[in-house]
C-alpha cells in the first residue's frame, strides 16, 4: 500500500503567452518509509512535483490526474484541508536556507510555530519541544539558543533550522527540494546525512529533489529520472545505475562532475548534451527528448513513446534504449 | 548599528547647520530694513538707529549669525517685533495646536491605509483591489485644501455637526477642542493616506512573493496566517521610511489647512510672520520644523532596529 | 531598456497602448485639458474679466454652465482660463526641475567623486525642508506672483530629477554596452549623451508627467494662500480661496475649480501610470 501517489499529474499554467504544459502525466508511487529521489535539469518540472504534492502551486496553475495522499485525493480537497495536511502529514525542506527563514523571527518561534498551529500547543509546550526539535538537528543549546535570529547562523544552520521544523509535527512524508544546492561541500554532505538519520528506521517517507545523481545514488532506495515534465526512466537506484537505459540518464551522467568516483572513473571529461529544452507553451507531439537525442529515429516523431518495463522494477520511455550495462 | 546610528547623528546636526546658515543667507539678501518696517517711513532717524542697535542690525552680519546660532543651541529664540514676546512663547502657545493635530493626522492615516494596502495585496487583482487603487487615485489628486473645503460644505454647512473652523482650544474641554481639530485632521490625513495605503498594497506584494511567506504555508498556515504573521512584519520596513518622509509633507500641509480652518497653530504662523516680514520668527520656526523632520527621520532610522533584528547587530553563532 | 531595445514606431506603441484604460482616460483627461487652454486664448464663454454685477452669484444655468462669481464673471470661462495659468506655471516649473536636475544627475552619475558628493548632499539637503514650506518662503520673500511660484516649484523639482537620473544612469554605467564604448575611447559626455539619456528618455517622461501633477497642485496651493498667480487673472487655487468665504451664499463656487483640479492631477497620474506600463516591458510583465 502506498502514502503517496500519482496518476496522471498533468499540470499546465496560464500565461499571457498562452498554456504552457509542465508536469506530463507524471504518475509514481511512494510506501510508508520507502525514499524516491527525483532528478533532473532545472525546468523539468520536479519542483512542479513537490509544489503539486504540498498544493502550493502558482494561482495560474491547472491540474489533473489524481494525487492519491493516505488515500485521498488532494486535488479534491479544499484549502482548509489542504492546510491540516501541509506541515502536519507533509512537510517540506526547500533550496535556499537563505530565505525560507523569516529573518525577523527567531528560529525558536519559527520551529515551534507549526507546533502551535496545528497542535494548538502554548507558547511555553511549544517552544520546549522546539528546543528538543533543534537539539535533534544539531543545534544544541545553549550554543544555539531558540532567541537566535536566522542572520546569526550560516547556511547550513539554517537548512538544519528548516528541517527542525519540517520534523516538527512528525510528517508522514518529506519532501526535500534541492536541500543541499544553495550550500558548500561540507554542509552538503552534513545536511544529507542528517535527513537520512532523521528519515533511516522511521516510517517518514522521503521525496528527495535534486539536479545531482550523485545525491540520489547515496540516498535514495528508488529513483525517477526527469525530462521536460515527463518521466524519462525510473526504477531501484542501483539497478538504473547499473543499467541506464534512456539516452537521457547517460546524457546526465556524462555531465556530472565529481562524487560519482565510485561509479566513474577518474580524470574523465565532462559532456554536455547539446540542444535545449523544448518549450512548455510548444510541446512536441512524439518524445520530448527527441531534439537532443543522439539515438533519434523517425518513428520517435510522431508520438510520445510509453513507458515499458525492462526488468521488474525498472521501465523506460523510449523506443531506443540502451542496452547492457552503464560504461564506466 | 550603534556606529550607523551615529553616523547619521552627525549628518543631520551638519544638515542643520547648513540650513540655519542657508536661511540666514535668504533673510540678509531680504530687501528692506526690518527696523523701518517696524517704524514705518515716517521714523526719525536717530529712533531708527537706536532700534537698529538695539535689534542687533548694527553689527556685522557673521556676528549676527553666530549670535542667532547661539541663542538656538541655548534656548533663547529671540523677541518677535509684531507679536511685542519671545518666540519661545509664540511656539508654547500654537504648539498644543500643531502637535495634537499632527498627530490625529499621522494616526488616522496609518489606521486608514495600512489594512486598505494589506487588503488591497491580498486581494491582487481583484474588486477590493480595484477599489482601494481606485480610492487611492482620487486620494492623491484631492488638493488637501480643497478636500479641507468640501469637509466644511458637508459637515459645518450642509449637517452643520462641526464647526468651519477656528479651534476651541484646550481649556475649552478635551472634546469640545477635539472637535475642532477632527476636520483638519482628516483633510491632512486622506492624501497621506492614500499614499501610504499604495506604498503597503506594493510592500506586502513583494513579501508576499517571499520565500519565507512559502515555508509558512508550507507549515500549514492558511492564507490569512501567512499574509499577517510573516509578510506584514516585513512589509512595514519599508512603510516605516514613507511615514518618515512624509512627515514633512505634513508639516506643509498645515501651512494650508491652518489656513483653511483659521487655526492659530504653527503652519499659520510661519504664514502670517513670513507676511509681515517678522524675520527672527521665520528664521526660527523655519529652523524648528527642519529640525523635527530631521528628528523624525532620526527616530524612523532607529525603529528600524526594532523591525528589523538583522540591524540590531548580534554577530554569528560559530 | 538597453541600446538594443527597439525604438519602437508610434503606431506600435498607439497599438500596444490602447488596450490600457489608465493611459487611454489619462490621455483623454490630458488632452482635453490642453484643449480647453488653447480654446481659452482666443475664445471663452463671456470675456474672462467681465464684471456683471447684477448677475452675481447665480446657479449654474443655460446662460452661466457653471454659474457666476461674487462679481457676476463667468465660472467656465474663469477655469479654462485658470487651466492655461496652471498648465503654463507647471510647465515651465518642470522644466526648470528637468532642465538642471538632468544634467546635474547625469553629471553625477558621470563623474563620481566630489561631484556626486556635492549633488547628493544638497539633495538629502532638501528633503529636510518641506516642499511647500520653501516655496511659500520663496514667493512670500520674492513676492508673490506667477513667476514667483514658477520659481518655487522648479527649484524643488531639481533634485528629484537629479536624484532619478543619478540612480538610473549609475546602472546603466555598468551595462556592458557603455563598457564597450568607454574601451572604444568615447568621452563621458559622449556617452552620456549617446547611450545614457536615450535610455532613461522614457523613465524621465514619465517621471515629468508625474511631476506635473504635483506642480498643478502645488500651484494651486500656493495661489489658494495668495502666493501665485494675482487678480484679476484667474487661478484654480484663488478662486477656491474667494469662494471658501462664500460658502454659506454660494457653495457651488467651491465646487468647480477643485474639480478641475482634481482631475487634471487624476488624469495625469493616470497618463503617467499607463506610460510606465507602456515604456517598461518588465514592470508590464510583472502585472
Amino acid at each position: 500500500m502506498s502514502l503517496l501517489s500519482l496518476q496522471d499529474l498533468t499540470v499546465t499554467l496560464d500565461t499571457p503567452e498562452g498554456p504552457a504544459t509542465v508536469l506530463d502525466r507524471v504518475s509514481f508511487d511512494l510506501a510508508p518509509g520507502e525514499s524516491l529521489g527525483i532528478v533532473g535539469e532545472s525546468g523539468c518540472g520536479k519542483s512542479m512535483t513537490a509544489l503539486a504534492v504540498m498544493g502550493l502551486l502558482p494561482a495560474a496553475a491547472r491540474c489533473r490526474g489524481r494525487i492519491d495522499f493516505e488515500d485521498q485525493d488532494l486535488l479534491t480537497l479544499d484549502e482548509r484541508a489542504l492546510c491540516a495536511l501541509r506541515g502536519r502529514r507533509i512537510a517540506m525542506v526547500f533550496q535556499e536556507p537563505m530565505t525560507a527563514l523569516n529573518p525577523v523571527k527567531t528560529i525558536g518561534f519559527q520551529v515551534a510555530e507549526g507546533l502551535r498551529w496545528h497542535f494548538g500547543l502554548g507558547r511555553g509546550e511549544a517552544e520546549a519541544r522546539a528546543l528538543k526539535l533543534l537539539d535533534r538537528v544539531g543545534l544544541p543549546q545553549p550554543r544555539f539558543s531558540p532567541d537566535l535570529y536566522p542572520h546569526q547562523l550560516s547556511g547550513g544552520q539554517r537548512q538544519r533550522v528548516v528541517i527542525a521544523m519540517a520534523l516538527a509535527c512528525d510528517p508522514a512524508l518529506l519532501i526535500a527540494d534541492e536541500p543541499t544546492t544553495a550550500l558548500d561541500v561540507t554542509s552538503q554532505a552534513e545536511i544529507l546525512a542528517l535527513i537520512a538519520e532523521v528519515t533511516a528506521g522511521s516510517k517518514m517517507a522521503l521525496m528527495l529533489i535534486t539536479h545531482d545523481l550523485a545525491v540520489v545514488w547515496q540516498n535514495t532506495a528508488a529513483m525517477l529520472v526527469m525530462y521536460a515534465g515527463t518521466v524519462a526512466e525510473r526504477g531501484a537506484t542501483a539497478e538504473v545505475f547499473a543499467r541506464m537505459a534512456h539516452p537521457y540518464t547517460r546524457g546526465l551522467l556524462a555531465a556530472s562532475p565529481g562524487a560519482l568516483e565510485d561509479i566513474l572513473p577518474a580524470g574523465r571529461r565532462l559532456a554536455t548534451i547539446p540542444g535545449q529544452v523544448p518549450d512548455p507553451h510548444d510541446r512536441p507531439q512524439g518524445c520530448v527528448f527527441a531534439g537532443r537525442c543522439p539515438r533519434v529515429a523517425d518513428d520517435c516523431l510522431p508520438c510520445p513513446p510509453g513507458e515499458r518495463l525492462l526488468v521488474p522494477g525498472h521501465a523506460v520511455a523510449c523506443l531506443h534504449p540502451h542496452e547492457g550495462e552503464t560504461p564506466s | 548599528m550603534a556606529l550607523f546610528l551615529l553616523q547619521r547623528l552627525g549628518t543631520l546636526l551638519i544638515t542643520l547647520l547648513v540650513a540655519s546658515l542657508l536661511v540666514f543667507l535668504v533673510m540678509e539678501v531680504l530687501p528692506g530694513d526690518p527696523a523701518a518696517i517696524i517704524l514705518g517711513v515716517n521714523a526719525r532717524a536717530d529712533t531708527l538707529a537706536a532700534l537698529r542697535a538695539e535689534m542687533g542690525l548694527d553689527r556685522p552680519a557673521w556676528e549676527r549669525y553666530l549670535l542667532w546660532l547661539g541663542g538656538l543651541v541655548t534656548g533663547d529664540l529671540g523677541r518677535s517685533y509684531t507679536y511685542g514676546v519671545t518666540v519661545w512663547e509664540l511656539v508654547a502657545e500654537r504648539i498644543g495646536l500643531s502637535l495634537p493635530l499632527a498627530l490625529m493626522a499621522i494616526v488616522l492615516s496609518t489606521v486608514l491605509a495600512i489594512p486598505l494596502g494589506v487588503l488591497a495585496a491580498a486581494r491582487r487583482n481583484k474588486a477590493a483591489d480595484v477599489g482601494v487603487m481606485g480610492f487611492t487615485q482620487l486620494g492623491i489628486a484631492i488638493p488637501n485644501f480643497w478636500f479641507a473645503i468640501l469637509l466644511i460644505l458637508l459637515f459645518a454647512v450642509h449637517w452643520q455637526v462641526l464647526p468651519a473652523g477656528g479651534f476651541a482650544g484646550w481649556d475649552a474641554g478635551f472634546w469640545p477642542a477635539l472637535k475642532t481639530l477632527l476636520l483638519p485632521a482628516v483633510a491632512l490625513a486622506l492624501p497621506q493616506a492614500a499614499i501610504l495605503a499604495r506604498v503597503t498594497r506594493s510592500s506586502v506584494l513583494e513579501t508576499l512573493g517571499e520565500d519565507y511567506v512559502r515555508t509558512a504555508r508550507a507549515k500549514g498556515l492558511s492564507r490569512r496566517a501567512a499574509l499577517w504573521h510573516h509578510a506584514v512584519r516585513n512589509a512595514l520596513i519599508p512603510v516605516v521610511t514613507i511615514m518618515g518622509l512624509q512627515f514633512s509633507f505634513l508639516l506643509a500641509g498645515t501651512i494650508i489647512i491652518e489656513n483653511v480652518f483659521y487655526l492659530p497653530g504653527l503652519g499659520r504662523l510661519i504664514f502670517q510672520a513670513i507676511a509681515q516680514r517678522d524675520l527672527i520668527v521665520v528664521k526660527d520656526l523655519v529652523i524648528l520644523l527642519a529640525a523635527s523632520v530631521v528628528v523624525v527621520n532620526f527616530l524612523v532610522d532607529l525603529l528600524y532596529a526594532v523591525l528589523d533584528p538583522r540591524l540590531r547587530g548580534g554577530g554569528h553563532v560559530l | 531598456m538597453s541600446s538594443e531595445t527597439r525604438v519602437a514606431s508610434l503606431r506600435e506603441f498607439w497599438q500596444r497602448g490602447r488596450g490600457q484604460a489608465n493611459l487611454m482616460i489619462g490621455l483623454l483627461v490630458t488632452l482635453l485639458l490642453v484643449a480647453l487652454a488653447a480654446v481659452s486664448l482666443f475664445w471663452t464663454p463671456y470675456p474672462v474679466n467681465a464684471i456683471d454685477i447684477p448677475a452675481k452669484l447665480q446657479p449654474p444655468s443655460a446662460a452661466h454652465w457653471l454659474g457666476t462669481d461674487q462679481f457676476g464673471r463667468d465660472v467656465l470661462s474663469r477655469i479654462m482660463a485658470g487651466a492655461r495659468n496652471s498648465i503654463a506655471v507647471s510647465l515651465v516649473a518642470v522644466g526648470i526641475g528637468a532642465g538642471i536636475g538632468v544634467p546635474l544627475g547625469a553629471l553625477a552619475a558621470a563623474r563620481r567623486g566630489w561631484v556626486e558628493e556635492v549633488v547628493m548632499r544638497f539633495n538629502d539637503f532638501t528633503f529636510a525642508f518641506p516642499a511647500l514650506l520653501s516655496a511659500v518662503m520663496i514667493t512670500a520673500l520674492l513676492g508673490p506672483g506667477a513667476v514667483n511660484s514658477i520659481i518655487a516649484i522648479g527649484i524643488f523639482n531639481i533634485p528629484v530629477f537629479a536624484r532619478l537620473t543619478r540612480g538610473a544612469a549609475l546602472s546603466l554605467w555598468q551595462r556592458d554596452f557603455v563598457l564597450a564604448a568607454r574601451v572604444a575611447g568615447r568621452g563621458r559626455t559622449r556617452i552620456t549623451l549617446d547611450h545614457i539619456l536615450p535610455n532613461i528618455a522614457s523613465l524621465l517622461i514619465v517621471q515629468m508627467t508625474i511631476q506635473f501633477a504635483l506642480a498643478i497642485l502645488a500651484e494651486a496651493g500656493l495661489s489658494y494662500l495668495g502666493l501665485g498667480t494675482q487678480p484679476p487673472d484667474p487661478s484654480w487655487g484663488k478662486m477656491l480661496n474667494e469662494a471658501q468665504t462664500l460658502m454659506f451664499l454660494a457653495p457651488q463656487l467651491a465646487i468647480f475649480p477643485g474639480l478641475a483640479i482634481m482631475v487634471t492631477v487624476l488624469g495625469l497620474n493616470l497618463l503617467g501610470d499607463g506610460l510606465r506600463d507602456l515604456l517598461d516591458p518588465r514592470l508590464r510583465r510583472l502585472r
